[in-house]
């Protein structure tokens, strides 16, 4: 693996001045000499080389799709359960009694009232009851 | 004329996407985090956070004052 340096290319910045690879061997040096010359004497072998010394990764492994966002939502989703307990905690240790008014017996007789003073009766609470049968319409 | 390179552009666009493929199975050969664990974090993760929630919603007491339209039986509350 040769040597990082100051190479920063991105897709926006694809090209900089830096090669990738600034620390040559032998065999490198004599290929960038070759390089000078006319560039049909290049193998395909050495080309793909000069260009593996020029740039860190090619336009498709540069813009490689990732599994990356699996983590990422993962890990969203584990800090969102966290919170639920941190709720759970909070109805433990923090919320206080629940008030009278929020019985199942007094929201039973609370919505009794309401009935028998008819509220909301065109298309409301009222409306949803049958009088007739004292039970919910259908 | 226009048929002509449209059908020289698509096959060359086919072909890019196959090397594509064939180079991400190549890459995947050195398997970073992601590819390893990323769809257990992503499965457990989901899990706990549905399973966390539901319990919240339903378990603990939370009073959600739902409304008692077909839920509720109304009750005679002027005994007096």
């Amino acid at each position: 693996m040769p040597p990082y340096t100051s190479y920063h290319a991105q897709r926006t910045y694809p090209m900089p001045d830096e090669p990738f690879c600034t620390e040559l061997n032998a065999e490198q040096r004599a290929l960038k000499e070759k390089e000078k010359g006319s560039w049909t004497q290049l193998s395909h072998a050495e080309k793909v080389a000069l260009y593996r010394l020029q740039f860190h990764e090619t336009f498709a492994e540069m813009n490689r799709r990732s599994n990356e966002w699996k983590t990422v939502m993962g890990c969203v989703f584990f800090f969102f359960g966290l919170t639920a307990l941190l709720i759970w905690w909070q109805r433990v240790y923090v919320f206080p009694e629940k008030p009278i008014t929020l019985t199942d017996e007094w929201k039973a007789q609370q919505l009794q009232r309401v009935l028998d003073m008819k509220g909301n009766p065109v298309q409301g609470l009222a409306s949803r009851w049958d009088y007739e049968k004292k039970e919910w319409k259908k | 004329m226009f048929p002509l390179t449209r059908n020289a552009l698509n096959r060359f666009k086919i072909r890019s996407i196959q090397q594509i493929r064939s180079r991400q199975s190549h890459e995947n050969h050195s398997q970073d985090f992601h590819n390893k664990y990323g769809n257990t974090v992503l499965a457990s993760g989901t899990a706990f956070c549905v399973v966390a929630w539901v319990f919240i919603a339903t378990e603990i007491g939370v009073k959600w004052n739902l409304s008692p339209v077909g839920r509720v039986t109304p009750k005679e509350w002027n005994d007096e």
